[in-house]
């Protein structure tokens, strides 16, 4: 499971800093405070994989200092192609702990999963991509 | 050979004849209900055949389509929106059947859309809350090779419910 766990960090850790890149690119107030919430979220779980690992006796593996893009981020309409992107990236990771999960850790690895996939189908209705929702949230290629 | 003769051998053999097709006959009879009462046997269900955990799942996800039909019957402005939170559904629906081994449901929207209550974009996101819920339970309950396919399933109808805001 600490496979896993680590993949969630490197996600939120990769979500932590793209948020910072979308941050900038966007507009609106209610925009920028919604990808505030959405970082400040991210940072939350961020803290509690690094407790969960050390918990563990894991080594955490230093999050690197920048990220490759995986496209340029140079406008608004980019920059919320990247936040869903963050987000569907990171709902991947969180469902890969599903079947390595019991109960209340399970319940909470799912929870993370939904609110992922719904901040994905927020970004999604606010560049007015459609379809706003994925069949299988975290599925990877989906 | 003489012609008497003949007609005695012909007679005996017809005699044999008709005794083996009776035998043959017979013996075809036997079998036949023999087999029946395999198929009586093999109809019996078996001892207490427990329905699959996700059937509830899987019944749920073709409700939800077809609540998604109605609705886009009733209001086809809606259709844009709707149409492919349906399909989600459906695939839902074909994804829960493969993994419970059930005949796959027919992906063609349901023909009695026309029927039951009135669908809102209200009462379809109600519906997608509860159902999120169901899933939830289905996947904390479900065997590690269940989990990320019922997950997925609870994520997508909270993610329909936001959609439907």
């Amino acid at each position: 499971m600490t496979e896993q766990l680590a993949a969630a960090l490197a996600a939120e850790e990769a979500a932590i800093y793209a948020y910072g890149v979308i941050g900038v690119h966007l507009t609106g107030s209610d925009e920028v405070s919604r990808a505030r919430a959405a970082e400040q979220e991210h940072r939350v779980r961020r803290d509690d994989l690094v407790a969960r690992l050390d918990e563990l006796k894991a080594t955490v593996p230093a999050a690197p200092a920048a990220y490759a893009l995986p496209f340029e981020v140079t406008d608004r309409a980019t920059a919320l192609d990247l936040a869903i992107h963050v987000e569907d990236g990171v709902a991947q990771a969180w469902r890969a702990l599903l079947p390595v999960t019991e109960n209340t850790e399970r319940v909470e690895a799912l929870s993370h999963l939904t609110d992922s996939a719904v901040r994905a189908t927020r970004w999604r209705r606010i560049a007015g991509a459609v379809p706003l929702t994925l069949a299988f949230p975290g599925r990877p290629g989906a | 050979m003489g012609g008497a003769e003949q007609r005695r051998s012909e007679w005996l053999t017809g005699r044999v004849r008709n005794h083996s097709r009776r035998v043959f006959l017979g013996a075809a009879a036997a079998g036949s209900a023999a087999l029946a009462g395999c198929g009586l046997l093999d109809g019996e269900p078996a001892p207490d055949p427990a329905p699959d955990p996700l059937q509830p799942l899987l019944d749920e996800a073709l409700a939800l389509a077809a609540a998604y039909d109605r609705a886009i019957l009733a209001q086809p402005a809606l259709a844009a929106r709707l149409t492919p939170m349906a399909e989600d559904h459906r695939a839902h629906a074909a994804e829960l059947a493969k993994v419970i081994g059930a005949t796959p449901p027919s992906a063609a929207p349901s023909a009695s859309a026309g029927a039951g209550a009135a669908e809102t974009a209200a009462t379809l996101r109600k519906a997608e809350l509860a159902a999120q819920k169901t899933a939830v339970a289905a996947c904390k309950a479900a065997p590690a090779a269940r989990a990320a396919l019922t997950g997925s399933i609870a994520a997508c109808r909270a993610t329909h419910a936001e959609g439907l805001r």
